[in-house]
């Protein structure tokens, strides 16, 4: 029906006789990039007919920081804080994705308890990214009290994180050859505490009063609709991939670190909506929540950092790592010539990727039908613009 | 000297100030309402810091946007941008004219009251696309568009709704529709018009504009819509007059289907302390108000319309034939 209703919107704009004889004009909007409801600072330019939009332009560029060309003055492990100011409600997956790619030119054996440390510190990160991303859909949809329940959660891991890294959000905790320090002695009862309090109170604090929601439903339900196929087109990974039912996940299906020994499903729904995004995501907070009560469970006594000595020099090559963030893959590629800095720094990062379904999807929905479009890629303007 | 204040323009000038003076306090006292009330429900203290709880939060409100530029814009329709909050405000204020506070404390106790609060609550929906055409910017027109398209379709059934209870009555007088459930609360029009009650609450929402049906600012896609231009006094009168249409909303809710001033039950009368008993029923119905703002997400413009003319509409009509047939028949 969508589909329809762009062609028929599209086609009586595109002909200029229907446009003179009745006067039909569209009504050009700018979006941003200083929007309350914005994710950071995007701005769309809108081409309105009424409140359907026709056109929908995203203009990225307004944080951009030279991430890329900073890291090739840098020496390596100097690298690291600036991946953290990437994606910043990702920053342990940004260090771990570049710790990978600069592990894999230098051919290093991690102790297998950092190996532990670093998947545990990435699913808490990845809970205490996607229930603020739930937050974030719902007060886009106009309901400002879920995002306050979610930053409830949202805190106490970072108080969780400050206890273990001395960071609550900038953390360079992950380094190359393992992790910067040990956890704390009582940090492992503190997590299982928590863990355990927040699958508890998961099903009546969210799932039960979002799920239900009339509003919610008729908001979310169809709307951002696409096939499996436009979403591997466009290139998507993360949960606005798996709600259109394409099963793929890096952490499975490219592993790394101690991923294989782990037991985790891969969530994906059928509907490839913005209701089927949230679905993922709220059902990856219990798949994070399994992983971590593994990793505590099967941790290793040991070292956490490999010795590498002091001064960095990887032989000449090119190094790969990818890792599974919350919002997708996240990618980096280091290309070495021999010195102590990168000779090249490329992240691929998933709010960048992500954000082409834009251009594609949203033509045809209405003005307001934008904001849980962004609820399902969820960008970070930290990632898209680097 | 009291002779003369009790002659007809004085009379009329100070019952009329009288009223702007509730209207503005209570919106004031709604400010800090909602601010608390919201930030229980998401755990949080609210202002805790002006005066004692927070108590004085308003005041330092309304020094704030005293002294605040009222802003002029240059391509602005000057005089429709001015205009706008006044013809928001004054509907507000107006409808309590013919509200019953108490027996006999009513000022204007009209024999249209019904019809007089469905007149002049339309004239907030002007107010409206005044303030949006005036600005000139797409999002104050948008928002215009959307609050005007919104206000007339919920004006239907909110009339629709009023009229279960004027048949019952069989006068459009709000002291006669009061006096008419008097007796305890079981003689309460909520009980033979409880669907009429939910829809006359559910249009009153739209009608004032505020969640889930507050498409006309709609800050996350319109960011504040037809009131998006204006700062200082013009923006804190709009906001004012959206919280006394709210106690509006309310008061007439009360009076309509709650027994106004009638104890809920005979030996709680309370003789000249009845407006007591309509306060604590206003009051309640604001907490519902305050309460839905801040538990639901909004609709979109269509789903909107849909529950309007698909929805309640039908629904009124079809219980303004169950209650001419109880009437036949009983």
């Amino acid at each position: 029906m969508l589909e329809e209703k762009r062609k028929t919107v599209t086609e009586r704009l595109a002909s200029p006789d229907i446009r003179d004889e009745f006067g039909l004009e569209t009504m050009d909007m700018n979006m941003g990039p200083q929007h309350p409801a914005m994710h950071g600072l995007l701005r769309l330019i809108l081409e309105l007919d009424g409140e359907t939009i026709v056109r929908c332009d995203p203009i990225m560029g307004y944080l951009h920081r030279c991430q890329e060309k900073i890291a090739e003055n840098r020496m390596y492990p100097a690298v690291i804080p600036l991946t953290d100011r990437l994606d910043y409600f990702a920053n342990m997956h940004n260090e771990h994705g570049y710790c990978l790619a600069v592990e894999d030119l230098l051919d290093v054996e991690i102790p297998p308890r950092a190996e532990y440390i670093r998947v545990l510190m990435c699913e808490l990160m990845r809970i205490a990214s996607h229930i603020p991303s739930i937050g974030f859909l719902l007060l886009e949809l106009g309901a400002f009290t879920p995002i306050l329940y979610a930053f409830r959660e949202r805190e106490r891991i970072q108080d969780i994180f400050e206890a273990v890294t001395g960071a609550r959000m900038m953390f360079h905790y992950i380094r190359i050859g393992g992790v910067k320090a040990d956890l704390p002695p009582e940090i492992p009862e503190k997590i299982w505490n928590y863990i355990e309090g927040l699958e508890r109170r998961i099903q009546p604090d969210f799932i039960d009063l979002i799920e239900g929601n009339e509003i919610f439903i008729s908001r979310t339900r169809g709307v951002g609709k696409m096939t499996p196929e436009q979403a591997v087109e466009l290139g998507l990974t993360g949960p606005p991939l798996r709600c259109t039912g394409v099963d793929f996940d890096v952490r499975r299906d490219y592993p790394y670190s101690v991923y294989p020994e782990l037991e985790f499903d891969v969530i994906t729904d059928d509907a490839g909506d913005v209701e089927a995004s949230y679905r993922v995501r709220i059902r990856e907070v219990w798949q994070s929540i399994r992983i971590i009560k593994q990793c505590l469970e099967k941790m290793p006594e040991g070292e956490v950092m490999a010795d590498l000595g002091r001064r960095l020099r990887p032989p000449e090559g090119e190094g790969f790592g990818r890792v599974e963030g919350p919002r997708g893959e996240f990618a980096v590629h280091v290309v070495s010539d021999g010195s102590d800095v990168p000779y090249r720094v490329h992240y691929r990062d998933p709010s960048f990727v992500n954000m082409q379904l834009l251009q594609e999807i949203v033509p045809g929905h209405y003005l307001p039908d934008i904001m849980p479009i962004m609820g399902l890629i969820d960008p970070v303007s930290g990632g898209w613009d680097k | 000297m009291l002779e003369v204040l009790n002659q007809e323009p004085f009379r009329f000038l100070l019952t009329f100030g009288a009223l702007i003076f509730l209207v503005l306090n209570l919106a004031a006292v709604l400010t800090l309402a909602e601010r608390k009330v919201s930030a229980y429900i998401q755990l949080r203290y609210g202002p805790n810091r002006v005066g004692p709880r927070g108590l004085l939060q308003p005041a330092a409100d309304v020094i704030k946007l005293f002294t605040k530029e009222n802003i002029p814009l240059n391509r602005a329709d000057r005089w429709v941008f001015l205009l706008a909050p006044a013809f928001m405000f004054l509907p507000a204020v107006a409808v309590w004219l013919v509200i019953p506070f108490s027996q006999n404390a009513v000022v204007a106790d009209l024999n249209i009251g019904v019809l007089f609060f469905v007149a002049i609550t339309s004239i907030g929906a002007l107010g409206v696309i005044m303030a949006g055409y005036g600005s000139r910017s797409s999002y104050s027109l948008l928002g215009a568009l959307r609050g005007a398209a919104q206000m007339i379709s919920y004006e239907v059934p909110l009339i629709l709704s009023l009229l279960g209870v004027v048949m019952l009555t069989g006068s459009l007088a709000l002291s006669d529709v009061v006096n008419a459930q008097g007796g305890g609360f079981w003689n309460w029009y909520i009980w033979p018009q409880l669907p009429m009650f939910l829809i006359f609450f559910i249009s009153g929402i739209a009608e004032v504009k505020r969640i889930p049906f507050d498409l006309p600012e709609g800050e996350s896609e319109i960011v504040g819509g037809f009131m998006i231009e204006y700062s200082g006094m013009t923006w804190a009168l709009i906001q004012a007059s959206e919280f006394a249409m709210m106690a509006v909303v309310s008061a007439v809710t009360a009076t309509l289907f709650l027994g106004g001033w009638q104890p809920p039950l005979p030996f709680l009368d309370l003789g000249a302390f009845n407006w007591l008993w309509f306060a604590i029923k206003t009051t309640l119905l604001l907490f519902v108000f305050q309460w839905i703002r801040w538990s639901i997400p909004r609709f979109r413009m269509d789903q909107l319309m849909d529950l309007g003319w698909k929805v309640l509409i039908p629904l009124t009509l079809i219980w303004i034939f169950v209650t001419a047939l109880w009437m036949l028949i009983f």
